[in-house]
């Protein structure tokens, strides 16, 4: 069970959830759901994939807040029983450190492409990882508290940074609506609605809340506040560069940013700010995730939750080395988006439906 | 134990062997007036107030008219001392231990104890502006080394039933007082408790300074940021008290120490509550800034010439590359340089005699800052950030604060010379990490910027107009809410 002083208000919970979304989708949104589309209505396959992660966002939470207190890696094997509910959890548990491990790869490869050349992989892995292990080695308390350091800071310079590139954007580049009819849009929900990746730790953190009967509140606030963000990115990014520029860019957020100067101000280029806050961001997606994978190996093995931050160190160290460049990296980063929406879009799906009716057979 | 005896004789002759230590102490016979009685009085010589014995003690049981018979401890209690302070002791342990801190005992032939009286006077300061908070606006009184003082000091802050003080005793060899201040229908009742529970297990020889009390009641000693508050101005003393903290005075010593304390708190200063609200809070907001750079701006320099010099403004990045053509050293070793030179001429500034002061100054900063870029040992912008650096930690209106900061400053350089501008956004998130965790007494470090409070934001980077500001940071967990009624204005 989770001791009182271990609890975390629903704001904290939502803005977790938000930081746990905000991540390398920022960088990467406009060109993989631009690549589907083709079309400038990427925004339109943004505001769908959200309504989607929202909708799994709110089965998840419905089902997490039948069992206050609890984590998923706990009620999994009092719905499905002891074996299958343990496996189930394992395979959460591996999800989240894959992701963990994703993360701090795509972070390795934004800063040496563009602040540090020539410094060792694994050295700014290292690093990144000591000092998330640090914050994590407080609890969920300091996470929720550094969190909530985090998103006003991210969401005043975010904001800044995007309002300055609307000067190069052209609403030519954003028309057609719906130029070929729909079938695009559908196509791009698959990659947009994996951007909205996060929304799963709704299943961990609800066992944490205070109230846990608002879990449907905090995830349903949690999604919106990413939605407004991608879609703000995507209309920006497609506005300035066009579908056809996007597709081609590796980076196309940064590169965005990198294409216009405002001289006389203090940095005339503001990729800088915004890598500040994006570093900040995967920190954090790749905190809660390590997080999670922790709590859910100390809670199937029943051994302390220190002793597995420490023992997941080297393996997610090694598994984000493993690629060897960075299209291995975005493989890596597509399958793990692919089965995420297997293991969360579907068996909360399917857990919830088994509580349902056996409550309805026990009533 | 020795207990004392009826005859005047034996008991002095018990104790004489007992004062043969001190030096100081005297002991004076004398007959009590026309009944004939022998009696004696101890003190030490300069602690003990010689007026007072002379005028209020001696000359009253010297001009006893009474017989021998009359002559009781009921009598003299009550018809001849003239005094305030008045107990009875019938052990010589006691007695001299009591003379010790500057009592004055009598002993009257015939009686089995001895009157303890209290004549301590003690040479103190006389009450002057705090040397290292002063303000331009607000009270010019601060604390000196006397607690009856400092306790007074609190007391004329207004008429104030509330105002609760607990007397403890601390140190195991040299006793001294310490006094809990709270106000007790604010103060939250556990966290009085639990100052007190701290407080009580202190056991050391000897508590030199409210810095001895600060560090053992720590909530981590590891921390390089300072967990207690402390101050020489009783105004923030009351401030404090009337948020519902807790305060510290100990005996000796003119910092008192407020707990608990956030990291928001380190940089508010009584000022921004005197000024007008438009003043205060751009004074704080101000303050907040002091604070990045002081402890971010040589890191930012050092990550930004050795890692990306492409991400200034082109015309700046060629100015700084120029001018550091001639510099032999990595930026790094520069910055450190002219760092570790500032930080001397700091300790130096604060040792040297008044007078030499800003002399030192102007020869250090001056002087040696020109000619370190002449010769072309370092550039002249590293100089005006080091500079602008100096300043800005001085304008943190804590010193321990800025202390933290300053060492933390080298930290951060540290971090910016392994890896840019990563590794001060790795060094700030580590910073961040270890606010977070920190807690001073129960309350969390980063409060109320985390986690949200939104009704302590009124006292935060704004100090909101007093007529807004109604009720006590609840932080704190206050028994008394409301600071003001609602038809105030």
């Amino acid at each position: 069970m989770i001791n009182e002083k271990d609890q975390i208000t629903t704001i904290q919970v939502a803005v977790i959830v938000v930081n746990a979304m905000l991540g390398s989708g920022i960088l990467t949104l406009p060109r993989s759901s631009a690549t589907l589309v083709q079309t400038p209505d990427v925004w339109i396959s943004v505001l769908l994939g959200g309504l989607l992660a929202m909708i799994a966002g709110v089965v998840m939470a419905v089902l997490a807040k039948r069992y206050p207190g609890q984590t998923v890696f706990q009620f999994n094997g009092r719905i499905l029983g002891k074996w299958i509910g343990a496996l189930v959890s394992l395979m959460f548990v591996v999800y989240f450190f894959m992701t963990a491990a994703y993360q701090v790869r795509i972070v390795t490869e934004v800063t040496s492409l563009f602040l540090l050349e020539g410094t060792p992989n694994w050295a700014i892995i290292m690093v990144f990882m000591w000092v998330s292990l640090y914050l994590m080695t407080g609890g969920i308390n300091p996470i929720a508290r550094l969190f909530e350091m985090i998103l006003p800071v991210t969401i005043l310079i975010y904001l800044l940074v995007m309002l300055m590139a609307l000067n190069i954007v052209e609403v030519n580049n954003l028309r057609p609506v719906l130029g070929d009819g729909i079938a695009p849009v559908w196509k791009g929900i698959k990659s947009t609605a994996l951007s909205f990746l996060g929304v799963e730790t709704i299943l961990i953190l609800t066992a944490f809340m205070k109230r846990s009967e608002q879990a449907v509140k905090a995830v349903v606030y949690g999604v919106a506040v990413p939605m407004a963000l991608y879609l703000i990115t995507v209309v920006v990014v497609i506005g300035a560069l066009s579908v056809d520029g996007v597709v081609t860019r590796t980076w196309p957020t940064l590169d965005l940013i990198r294409s216009f100067e405002y001289t006389g101000l203090i940095f005339e280029r503001f990729e800088s700010l915004f890598l500040v806050i994006w570093i900040m961001q995967i920190y954090s997606t790749y905190t809660i995730s390590f997080y999670a994978a922790a709590l859910g190996l100390a809670q199937l093995f029943n051994r302390p939750v220190a002793q597995c931050l420490y023992g997941l160190l080297p393996i997610v160290f090694i598994i984000s080395v493993t690629p060897k460049d960075l299209t291995a990296c975005f493989a890596f980063g597509d399958l793990l988006g692919q089965s995420s929406a297997f293991i969360f879009g579907l068996i909360p799906f399917f857990l919830l439906l088994i509580t349902r009716v056996r409550k309805g057979k026990s009533g | 134990m020795i207990n004392l005896n009826g005859s005047l004789a034996i008991n002095l002759d018990r104790l004489r062997p007992l004062t043969e230590p001190y030096a100081d102490m005297v002991i004076r016979e004398f007959a009590l007036g026309s009944s004939g009685v022998a009696a004696a009085i101890v003190f030490v010589t300069p602690l003990a107030d010689r007026d007072l014995i002379e005028q209020h003690i001696m000359r009253p049981l010297m001009s006893i008219s009474a017989g021998p018979s009359e002559v009781t401890k009921h009598y003299l209690q009550n018809r001849v001392l003239a005094v305030s302070q008045l107990s009875v002791t019938d052990t010589a342990e006691q007695l001299l231990s009591k003379v010790l801190t500057g009592c004055t005992a009598i002993l009257v032939d015939g009686m089995t104890e001895a009157f303890l009286i209290g004549t301590t006077t003690s040479k103190t300061r006389s009450i002057e502006e705090p040397i290292s908070e002063a303000l331009v606006r607000g009270p010019r009184a601060g604390f000196n080394e006397s607690l009856s003082d400092n306790v007074s000091l609190l007391r004329s802050q207004g008429e104030n039933p509330g105002l609760s003080l607990i007397k403890l005793q601390v140190g195991k060899q040299a006793k001294k007082s310490l006094i809990i201040a709270y106000m007790m229908d604010i103060a939250n009742p556990e966290l009085v408790a639990e100052v007190r529970r701290r407080v009580e297990k202190i056991n050391i020889d000897n508590v030199a300074e409210s810095g001895y009390v600060e560090q053992l009641i720590e909530d981590h000693y590891l921390s390089p940021f300072p967990q207690v508050q402390s101050t020489e101005r009783p105004d923030r003393v009351m401030g404090a008290l009337m948020e519902g903290r807790v305060a510290i005075l100990l005996d000796g010593t003119p910092f008192a120490l407020i707990a608990p304390v956030t990291f928001s708190m380190l940089l508010q200063s009584p000022e921004d509550y005197y000024d007008r609200w438009i003043a205060g809070t751009l004074l704080r907001m101000l303050r907040f800034l002091a604070a990045f750079v002081s402890l971010l701006a040589p890191a930012l320099y050092v990550s930004f010439i050795s890692f990306h010099p492409g991400l200034i403004p082109t015309k700046l990045a060629i100015t700084i590359v120029g001018a550091r053509v001639g510099v032999p050293f990595s930026s790094l070793v520069e910055a450190l340089i002219m760092e570790v030179s500032i930080e001397i001429l700091r300790e130096a500034g604060l040792r040297l005699p008044k007078p030499i002061g800003p002399a030192m100054g102007i020869v250090g900063g001056l002087i040696i800052g020109e000619a370190a870029v002449q010769a072309g040992i370092v550039s002249p912008i590293l100089v005006i950030v080091v500079a602008v650096t100096a300043i800005s930690s001085f304008a943190i209106p804590q010193y321990n604060a800025g202390i933290s900061l300053r060492m933390l400053r080298f930290v951060a350089m540290f971090c910016a010379a392994m890896f840019g501008m990563y590794g001060v956004i790795l060094f700030v998130l580590f910073l961040c990490a270890h606010l977070v965790k920190l807690k001073s007494f129960g309350v969390p470090y980063a409060s109320p910027a985390v986690p949200y409070r939104p009704g302590d934001w009124k006292d935060f980077f704004v100090r909101a107009p007093l007529s807004m500001m109604r009720t006590r940071p609840k932080l704190l967990g206050s028994k008394n809410k409301k600071r003001q009624g609602n038809e105030s204005r």
